[in-house]
């Protein structure tokens, strides 16, 4: 019975080999631990071709003398695009035309999610790029124990304290320590239809304030323009679970806390998050907000059917002179008090060399200072970084003159951040499940606000 | 390896050595021909599929963290989770009924037809090659298409309905009618692939077999039902087996026509929970476990259809 | 080359019998409309402007031929290097495929030795596996043989035979014993049967194979998207899901760029189509 001999054989090696494949992700868990390395490598001869790439050879050998500093290539990866990644593409030429010592390889790495997968893949094989430009997420060096960058921002030319320090707060994992330097951080901002409310006599010269004069606007808005047969709403939010973790902080209702232990707990089963709750279900049921289609908001909002939509500031760019109407921007409306939770991307250093750590320093830094951070933020809609760039000249130009910046810009004063935290994804996806539920009607709010908390302390305690 | 094959059968007499394993009798040359022949389909199975399965029985069993690189073993943790956990049995109670639709629509269409574009008909080869086309499309591009087609808004379809007299429809934003808008877009984007099975069948059916019925007096329906349903019997095997695993590892396209598992996770197929826990969750464990869970049903569900044939495979011993 | 002599006869004989069947024809067309729709939306949608995609009632006709959107294509990808690796990967996956599962299929199908259904049982398990959980320990593989971002890092994990194999067995299946044999007894050895009966008998089954093949790993996305992150090893669907994130509210131009990915596939295959369905015909082992 030879063929069947053999494919037990071939069964055999594959498990043979599994010790091996185990280790690998072992290997990875150990980083900080640089013994347990070499000795796996030996394990399979072909493993060191995957680092022929680049220098990372010389790198290997240099850290024990440190020498004056050799020419570094970096790979950088970034999820931005469009504009943004445009405009981030020709700042990065610049930092590596005006630098002798660093060379920059530049990949876009798909959207946001693409990005973290590909991230997280690489992290496994050791792989990764050494600078990456990506959504926050659980901010990959964080999760695993890596916060070199908090001393790195330390460094005095850096004037870390001159960043908002909600912004600091997003680039921080667990409360532990800062793993990443915010670039390219984003608010919701309130986007409206101008042709559209002119049209319907609504004046915006004094916009409403708070959610239920919004309420009050949009009701009176339907009235006058829908009705035609014409499937209208009057408001949509493109990422839902972004707003509803802003007017959760609105309404004074802080999301998650860390106990003592450092544990995470999701809070947002209270008191004030049943108000929030029952909120937006009052804009479903009142006809203003369409129930689910978050994901055809934009369109539905590019097409006139919608009045207001609540989007990423990154849209300015997007939209800006591309619309068929006229846009507009108003502060986002509030509970008891303005507050607007932080999104976007970070940049993250993800190389352990030590000369790439400085030559990546250098080129990370270079992004972010204040000119440079602020020249982005006006090409891109992202938020400037720096409380020095509001006086910058360009900014305070394009203030004057843009109201949608000036709008954006204008919210820094109320941002946060929550504390970043592993399962932070998890609890994205259980909030939009639950808002879906709450829309289509499928549960009172607060049972499926405490099915959401309990859903998501499980998966905390699971580990 | 050409030469010492056919030097040993030129001279059958001498040359051939014979084995005998339990009742059977084989010649050892072609043994030895039959396996090296098998030899680079081995190698490549390994390296696509033992390997990676392996690894994932193993991963399985333990709490690998895509986000952290964090391992541990569990035991049988992974799947005591899934078989307790609503979703996972809402995602597989979906991919069956996406599964049981696609099955019956795909394949009956298909063959109707791929009957058709087998008779006597005008601009058959333009035909031919329309009901195939969409099959070229790639999928990023055709289910954009779709997903404009069935915007409520600036959708086409909408367009379509309300031009009618008919009421719009929410399409894929509905939970009644999320599924039913994936399901004509799969079928849409598949069907070719069987038309092309079911032809390629039906004009291997000899002309001699038609005459015949013919002449006995037999009308279209009974010819199909009596002559080519029969005949195109391996063929159909072939279509079914191959629609059942294809549609229960469908992915792609749900994941971009309605990601997050669509209006209440009506379209969060199992594939689609795999991906969520590896990838939105990092529980590679976990996603490993469903995955086996998976394969454990495909596999049943796949030799209850051979089992349902009354014929039996032809047997390759 | 096939003799188109052999199929002439029984077209016309058929012809004869029946006359076309137009009410077959009628509903063929009407199924066609429907089938062809997408395609005439993504050529009309193609030269749209803006205005147009987001027209409330839609603007079926473009309110003006907008032939930037395909220049802007080019200008925001490299359109034709994505092309040239797609082709490259494909094509050798596509050969690789079909050499080993007509190899394979030969084997089970027409040589005597035991241990067959174990394999067949592997191979048919392989089919159960979906990508996406294969996927990480595939990566890790690759990773540890230094294929990340290179043409062979695309292409070997692709090559799945399992398919292709079961697909070719049934049509192998049907060559008589008989016609195996006699070329045994006029000298053939086992390599020259597969090459002088089985393949010249299965010239449509193959070609149908091949172009299954080929369209699976032309469109293959999940795999390519992990392994590669260069621009220069990026294939056709990555770079379209690329641009479509880079021009998000732009369908104009995915229209345009998805019109130029499908075009030269398709008018492949509209030749081709002539070619298969005749050697398929062709194939027919009528007893």
């Amino acid at each position: 019975m030879k063929p069947m001999k053999k494919v037990i054989a071939f069964l055999l090696v594959a498990l043979l080999l599994l010790p091996g494949c185990v280790s690998q992700y072992a290997n990875t868990v150990n980083k900080a631990d640089p013994t347990a390395a070499p000795a796996q490598q030996a394990e399979t001869k072909t493993e060191t071709k995957a680092e022929t790439k680049t220098e990372e050879k010389p790198g290997e050998a240099a850290p024990t003398e440190a020498p004056a500093r050799e020419k570094q290539t970096l790979q950088v990866w970034y999820a931005v695009s469009g504009t943004s990644g445009d405009k981030f593409v020709a700042m990065s030429k610049a930092f590596d035309e005006g630098n002798d010592l660093v060379d920059l390889e530049l990949s876009y790495s798909g959207g946001s999610a693409d990005t973290a997968t590909k991230v997280s893949a690489a992290l496994l094989t050791n792989t990764q790029p050494d600078v990456a430009l990506m959504y926050a997420g659980p901010l990959y060096t964080g999760g695993r124990n890596d916060y070199a960058m908090a001393e790195l921002v330390k460094r005095a030319e850096y004037d870390v304290d001159d960043i908002f320090p909600g912004m600091l707060d997003y680039c921080t994992y667990m409360g532990q320590g800062i793993c990443a330097v915010p670039f390219g951080i984003s608010t919701q901002v309130m986007y409206y239809n101008k042709t559209l409310l002119e049209k319907a006599g609504v004046d915006m010269t004094n916009p409403p304030k708070t959610w239920q004069e919004f309420y009050d606007l949009c009701a009176d808005l339907l009235v006058k323009l829908g009705g035609e047969g014409k499937d209208f709403t009057a408001f949509d939010v493109s990422d839902a679970p972004w707003l509803f973790k802003s007017m959760l902080k609105q309404n004074g209702c802080e999301i998650v806390v860390q106990g003592d232990d450092g544990k995470i707990k999701p809070v947002y089963n209270d008191a004030a998050a049943l108000e929030v709750t029952d909120f937006w279900y009052s804009l479903v049921t009142s006809g203003i907000m369409a129930a689910g289609e978050h994901d055809n908001a934009e369109n539905r909002f590019l097409s006139g059917n919608c009045a207001f939509i609540a989007a990423t500031s990154n849209r300015i760019s997007r939209w800006r002179g591309a619309t068929e109407f006229e846009l507009g921007a108003i502060e986002m409306p509030y509970f008891k008090n303005p507050s607007l939770a932080l999104g976007g991307n970070v940049m993250v250093i993800l190389t352990d060399d030590p000369q790439k750590v400085e030559a990546a320093w250098e080129y990370v830094s270079y992004l972010t200072t204040a000119e440079n951070n602020a020249e982005f933020a006006l090409a891109t809609g992202y938020l400037p970084i720096r409380k020095s760039e509001l006086n910058n000249p360009d900014i305070q130009k394009a203030l004057s003159e843009n109201a949608l910046y000036s709008i954006a810009f204008k919210q820094l004063d109320y941002t946060f951040a929550y504390t970043h935290f592993e399962q932070m994804g998890t609890m994205d996806s259980l909030i939009r499940n639950m808002l879906n539920k709450l829309e289509k009607n499928r549960g009172t709010s607060q049972a499926l606000l405490d099915k959401a908390v309990k859903d998501l302390q499980s998966e905390i305690d699971e580990g | 390896m050409e030469k010492n094959a056919s030097a040993a059968v030129k001279p059958p007499a001498r040359a051939i050595r014979k084995i005998t394993l339990g009742r059977n009798t084989y010649s050892v040359p072609e043994i030895v021909v039959g396996v090296l022949l098998l030899v680079p389909s081995i190698v490549f199975l390994v390296f696509t599929f033992v390997i990676p399965v392996v690894q994932v029985v193993e991963l399985s069993l333990t709490n690998f963290n895509m986000a952290t690189g964090e391992m541990s073993f569990i035991g049988l943790r992974n799947y005591r989770y899934l078989l307790e956990n609503s979703d996972f049995w809402l995602s597989m109670w979906n991919t069956c009924k996406y599964s049981a639709a696609k099955l019956i629509f795909d394949t009956s269409l298909a063959l109707l037809i791929a009957v058709q574009l087998d008779k006597n008909i005008p601009l058959k080869k333009f035909l031919r090659s329309t009901y195939f086309a969409p099959v070229v499309v790639p999928m990023v591009a055709s289910s954009l298409i779709w997903i404009w087609f069935y915007d409520p808004q600036v959708g086409p379809f909408n367009q379509i309905l309300s031009f009618l007299g008919l009421p719009e429809l929410k399409w894929l934003y509905s939970e009644h009618t999320a599924m039913i808008s994936i399901l004509l877009f799969s079928i849409w984007k598949g069907l070719g692939y069987n038309v092309v099975l079911f032809l390629s069948g039906l004009q291997n059916i000899s002309d001699s077999y038609l005459e015949a019925a013919r002449l006995d007096g037999a009308n279209e329906w009974q010819l199909f039902w009596k002559v080519k349903f029969p005949l195109l019997r391996p063929i159909t095997n072939f279509v079914v087996i191959m629609c059942i695993i294809n549609s229960f590892k469908v992915f792609t396209e749900i994941n971009v026509m309605t990601p997050n598992g669509g209006p209440l996770g009506s379209t969060r197929l199992i594939v689609s929970y795999i991906y969520e826990q590896a990838f939105t969750n990092g529980r590679m464990g976990r996603a490993s476990a469903a995955a086996l869970l998976l394969f454990v049903v495909i596999f049943i569900l796949t030799q209850i259809r051979s089992a349902m044939d009354a014929r039996k495979d032809v047997d390759y011993e | 080359m096939s003799k188109p002599a052999d199929i002439q006869p029984m077209r016309i004989r058929r012809k004869h019998l029946n006359g076309y069947q137009w009410y077959v024809f009628v509903m063929l067309t009407i199924g066609a409309l429907f089938m062809l729709f997408p395609f005439v939306w993504m050529i009309l949608s193609a030269f749209k402007t803006k205005a147009d995609v987001y027209a409330y009632p839609p603007r079926w006709i473009p309110s003006s031929w907008q032939w930037e959107n395909f220049t802007k294509v080019f200008e925001m990808i490299p359109f034709w290097r994505y092309y040239f690796n797609s082709i490259v990967t494909s094509v050798i996956e596509t050969v690789l495929q079909i050499v080993i599962s007509i190899f394979a299929a030969y084997s089970i199908t027409k040589l005597r030795y035991p241990g067959k259904k174990l394999f067949l049982a592997f191979m048919r398990s392989s089919l159960f596996v979906p990508m996406v959980v294969t996927m990480i320990p595939m990566y890790l593989l690759v990773a540890s043989l230094g294929w990340l971002d290179s043409y062979a890092g695309i292409i070997f994990p692709q090559v799945t035979t399992a398919f292709t194999t079961l697909l070719l067995m049934s049509y192998f299946d049907s060559i008589p014993k008989d016609l195996v044999d006699s070329a045994k007894l006029d000298g053939c050895g086992y390599f020259r049967v597969l090459t002088r009966v089985i393949v010249p008998n299965s010239k449509g089954a193959i070609s149908t194979a091949t172009l299954f093949s080929f369209l699976g790993n032309w469109k293959s996305y999940t795999w390519p998207l992990i392994v590669t992150t260069k621009t220069e090893y990026r294939t056709l669907p990555i770079g379209l899901k690329y641009l479509m994130q880079e021009s998000s509210s732009e369908y104009q131009v995915m229209m345009a760029a998805s019109l130029m990915a499908i075009l030269p596939v398709l008018i492949i295959f509209i030749f081709c189509e002539k070619q298969l369905v005749r050697s398929i015909t062709l194939t027919g082992m009528k007893s």
